[in-house]
């Protein structure tokens, strides 16, 4: 034991002699809360990246906080032919090091996606940095644009694309894209969002959830509007909720506000054809009632039922007309053959299931359920006996 | 000076019988110049080593020295021994129609009136004896009597408070323990401060603290082993058990190490408990203290031993471990919900002092993914003009709270405050504004501090305090993973420490699972039929089983003893 002692607490200060070598201390980071990745006409990767001024966030040090004036960060970019390599640019000019930890949206530019996004992808997913819960979205035009955007309530657009995206839109991760990309049966799809002027026109420019979209492998085939696109949502994993208009005549008009929502696919082959059977379920609201409808009846809710019955259906035959259009899978109708149809996916749609998308037939049903009408059964401030 | 002798040693002499000591002690003389044949010589030097070697001794050396029967021949002694002691008092009177005698004691230790009274039994009321035993039993009348027939017995008594009869002719005395020395009254504990609860603490007098706790046991097992340590300070000490619950073999190692030890002084029981701890260098402690009758009460009950140590209303309690320094005697008192809430908030905090800072430098300059986003900017923000390191900050403000807090307890009351507004504005507002250190870290220092007041006891607090120190300089070196081996290194000390062969961790290392109900929560008292097991106690049972199933059904006692409809209640 004795001559135990001075070898153990010899290796003991070996402990201190391995620290130390990755320290650094906060004020020494750049945190990158949101980058954009564009492709140039030249073919290089312009890789640009929206770092918070933390100086100018109101600290409590000092004569800090709004006498500045300006914004609260700053974005720079530069062009490589990797994006490690414009990553390096910017760094080369940065005093502070760029750190990824924080990063959580990631915007696409609009040529980018077109030609494909797979390869600049990889380095996000290689560098440990990096997190694959980052939030992917891509814009029309240029990806910087979203980070030069400043939104009035966020201090960042990155913070509020992501707030955006959460909330609005369908949100997509890195690891959702990833799996997406890699798994037959299935094509990507990403939100778009974009940056608008606010109305009145003031200084700030707001971040706007779009559309979705549609890839077919790696490349853009098809910029969805949201209204376009809605019935895509039936069949996320976690459903978003929205709201539609319901029109009883020319004048009259409902909101509907569906909450829960679920599709149920059964695919079907015969005679060497696809079919799916699909049925919606959905659960809805009634928000807003400009007609004399008296909500109270039963016959009324299932008058607004079956036209929401029909709303669902319509929209969700959009959605699949679009995707047939552009021979996109963005729902996912392979991956449920593959589990029903293991044989007959492997031997002959696997390869070129993009292909066989257009000869796909439906059939779409629908149950909604109105199951709430809001406080008031009529309208409290149209006169009574308007319509039975 | 030698007439002196030779009248010493002509008395010597006479009582050859009682003398063996004093051969002893000529065994080693020295040379003594005076001519003459060899037995004068012997005789001579005999007294000359007893009147030297008396002038330098203490009490423990004087064991085995026996009383003169001259009165003379003693007080020569004693004036001797207490050359230039102003407050040592000798009065000499003689008894009435009877021999003389002398009363020693020392002046502020005794009840003057008590003992004026009791002189005046012999000297003015009734007649004297020559004969100490019948002085004993008929004439003095005062309730604690003890005969003594040596120097260190006499002395020791006397030194305490005792007041000392010596008559001549005989070669034993008396020591009548009338005290009155100045004491301070019974106060609320100001350590161990409770919501409800007993408000009395210990004092400084050990024997109002061994009544105190006489008054919560009263049984004929609480056993009180007295002992003495210091050769200067000749402090009692009282070694309280249970007989019948305690571990025997804990008791007697108690006493085995206390009785060991060999020190000039003992002047709090914190010497005491230094010199039987089982690990000189741990940093925690491995005997818990306390000022309240009630816990030490409480930890005899469990089957632990009590020190008590005169001049200090802190006793000892062994064997100790580290889960019972988190508890508070106030723990048993209020509902067990909110005890075991407060148990938990305890342990929290305990881990929040002892971590916070290592993880915030930790976090800061190694880890900064773990932080929330907006969290982190806010962290970078308020360390954005900040001039040091993390780790830098870090130890100027912990050293900087451990100062204020020190300084706060030093200083008189009146100029404390000056402190805390001190600390208050210049660490917690000044630096910050200064930009010299970030709020953050105030927040994080302030936490750390309010949390090591959480814990009851002040000598556990304190230590973990320490720890928080070898753990921040790790967190800097090593990140996390260096948190990660500091605290590693803390438990396996804390499993290796043994408090009188109990296992500090106990019961939860090594596991002993009934004994959960007192460590993780606290169940309701029906429920704690028996006593901690790890602690080698006797008699587990605390309570009998039969009342405790009562107590527990549905409507209590209430649903078993009245009958009637709550009875239904009560089996249903």
């Amino acid at each position: 034991m004795r001559r135990l002692t001075p070898i153990v607490v010899l290796l003991l200060c070996l402990l201190p002699v391995a620290g130390c070598w990755d320290r650094r201390e906060v004020n020494d980071m750049a945190l990158v809360i949101a980058m954009a990745m564009d492709k140039e006409p030249n073919g290089q990767y312009r890789l640009s990246v929206q770092v918070p001024l933390v100086s100018s966030l109101g600290s409590t040090s000092g004569g800090g906080g709004g006498t500045s004036g300006d914004k609260s960060y700053y974005v720079d970019s530069a062009v490589g032919k990797t994006i490690r390599e414009a990553n390096n640019i910017i760094q080369s000019r940065m005093s502070r090091q760029l750190y990824y930890s924080h990063h959580r949206m990631i915007v696409i530019g609009e040529q980018l996606a077109k030609e494909g996004m797979s390869d600049v992808l990889d380095i996000v997913a290689r560098f440990p940095e990096n997190r694959l819960t980052a939030y992917l979205v891509m814009t029309k035009g240029k990806g910087i644009e979203l980070l030069n955007a400043q939104p009035q309530f966020e201090r960042f657009s990155g913070e509020a694309m992501r707030e955006l995206v959460k909330m609005e839109a369908i949100a997509v991760s890195l690891k959702d894209v990833a799996q997406m990309l890699t798994t037959p049966g299935v094509d990507a799809f990403l939100p778009i969002i974009d940056a608008v002027d606010s109305h009145p026109k003031g200084k700030s420019k707001e971040v706007e959830f779009m559309g979705i979209g549609l890839f077919r492998g790696d490349k853009l085939v098809y910029m969805a509007k949201s209204q376009a696109i809605k019935g895509l949502r039936w069949f996320q994993r976690t459903f978003t909720p929205f709201s539609v208009v319901v029109s009883l005549n020319d004048k009259e008009r409902l909101t509907v506000y569906f909450s829960k929502g679920k599709a149920d696919l059964k695919p079907v082959i015969k005679k060497g054809r696809i079919h799916y059977d699909i049925t919606v379920f959905a659960t809805s609201v009634v928000v807003e009632n400009m007609t004399s409808l008296d909500l109270d009846q039963k016959k009324n809710i299932a008058l607004i039922e079956n036209k929401l019955k029909k709303e669902v259906e319509v929209s969700v035959k959009d959605t699949l007309n679009l995707m047939q259009k552009y021979r996109t899978d963005t729902i996912g109708l392979g991956i449920i053959l593959a589990r029903q149809f293991p044989k007959e996916w492997r031997d002959t749609y696997r390869k070129n299931w993009n292909d066989h998308l257009p000869d796909i037939t439906f059939q779409i049903h629908s149950k909604v359920v109105v199951q709430d009408v809001g406080q008031t059964t009529k309208n409290i401030t149209k006169e009574e006996g308007g319509r039975e | 000076m030698c007439s002196y002798f030779l009248l010493m040693v002509d008395r010597l002499c006479k009582q050859q019988a009682h003398c063996i000591s004093f051969q002893q002690i000529t065994h080693n003389t020295v040379s003594f110049p005076v001519a003459g044949d060899e037995m004068e010589f012997k005789k001579k030097s005999k007294t000359k080593e007893l009147l030297e070697t008396i002038d330098t001794c203490s009490l423990l050396e004087l064991e085995g020295i026996p009383l003169f029967p001259s009165l003379d021949d003693n007080i020569e002694v004693l004036e001797k021994l207490f050359s230039d002691c102003s407050d040592f008092v000798i009065r000499e009177f003689r008894q009435r129609n009877s021999e003389r005698a002398a009363a020693i004691f020392v002046d502020g230790l005794i009840d003057t009136k008590e003992v004026n009274q009791a002189l005046q039994s012999l000297m003015v009321l009734e007649d004297g004896d020559e004969d100490i035993r019948v002085i004993e039993e008929r004439l003095l009348p005062v309730s604690q009597i003890d005969r003594v027939s040596d120097y260190k017995e006499l002395l020791q008594a006397v030194l305490s408070g005792d007041t000392g009869i010596l008559v001549d002719g005989n070669v034993e005395a008396l020591t009548l323990g009338i005290r009155g020395a100045e004491k301070r009254s019974v106060n609320e504990p100001e350590g161990e401060a409770v919501v409800r609860g007993p408000r009395e603490g210990f004092i400084e007098n050990i024997r109002t603290n061994t009544s105190m706790l006489r008054r919560k046991l009263r049984t004929p097992r609480l056993k009180m082993k007295s002992l003495v340590v210091g050769r200067e300070t000749n402090t009692n000490i009282v070694v309280a058990f249970l007989e019948g619950i305690a571990d025997p073999q804990v008791v007697d190692e108690v006493s085995r190490r206390i009785s060991n030890i060999d020190i000039d002084a003992v002047l709090e029981s914190g010497y005491i408990e230094e010199l039987i701890q089982d690990n000189v260098y741990s940093p925690f402690p491995q005997l818990m203290y306390s000022e309240r009758p009630d816990t030490v009460a409480a930890s005899l009950l469990e089957g632990r031993v009590a020190i008590f140590v005169d001049g200090t209303p802190m006793v000892l309690l062994a064997p100790a471990t580290f889960w019972m320094m988190l508890q508070a005697s106030e723990d048993y008192f209020e509902r067990f919900q909110m005890t075991t809430l407060l148990r938990w908030l305890r342990y929290l905090f305990m881990v929040i002092a002892l971590v916070t800072p290592a993880l915030y430098v930790a976090i800061t300059t190694y880890h900064q993914q773990m932080l929330p986003t907006t969290l982190l900017l806010s962290v970078a923000a308020a360390r954005e003009a900040i001039p040091f390191p993390a780790i830098v900050e870090a130890l100027i403000m912990e050293i900087a709270f451990e100062a204020l807090r020190e300084a706060g307890i030093r200083l008189p009351k009146t100029v404390g405050q000056a402190v805390s507004i001190l600390g208050a504005l210049v660490v917690g507002q000044a630096a910050v504004q200064a930009g010299i250190v970030s709020a953050p870290m105030v927040i994080v220092v302030s936490l750390t501090g309010i949390a090591s007041f959480t814990i009851p006891h002040f000598n556990v607090a304190i230590s973990l305090r320490m720890l928080r120190f070898p753990l921040m300089i790790a967190a800097s070196i090593l990140g996390i993973y260096g948190i990660l081996v500091g605290v590693l290194l803390i438990l396996g000390h804390m499993a290796n420490l043994r408090s009188f062969g109990v296992p500090y961790l106990s019961p939860l290392a090594p596991m002993s699972i009934g004994d959960m109900k007192d460590v993780l929560v606290r169940v309701p008292w029906s429920f704690m039929e028996k006593r901690p097991s790890f602690l080698g106690i006797q008699n587990a049972r605390k309570m009998n089983a039969g009342f405790s199933n009562k107590v527990q059904q549905r409507g209590g006692q209430a649903g078993t003893t009245s009958g009637g409809k709550s009875d239904g209640e009560g089996k249903a």
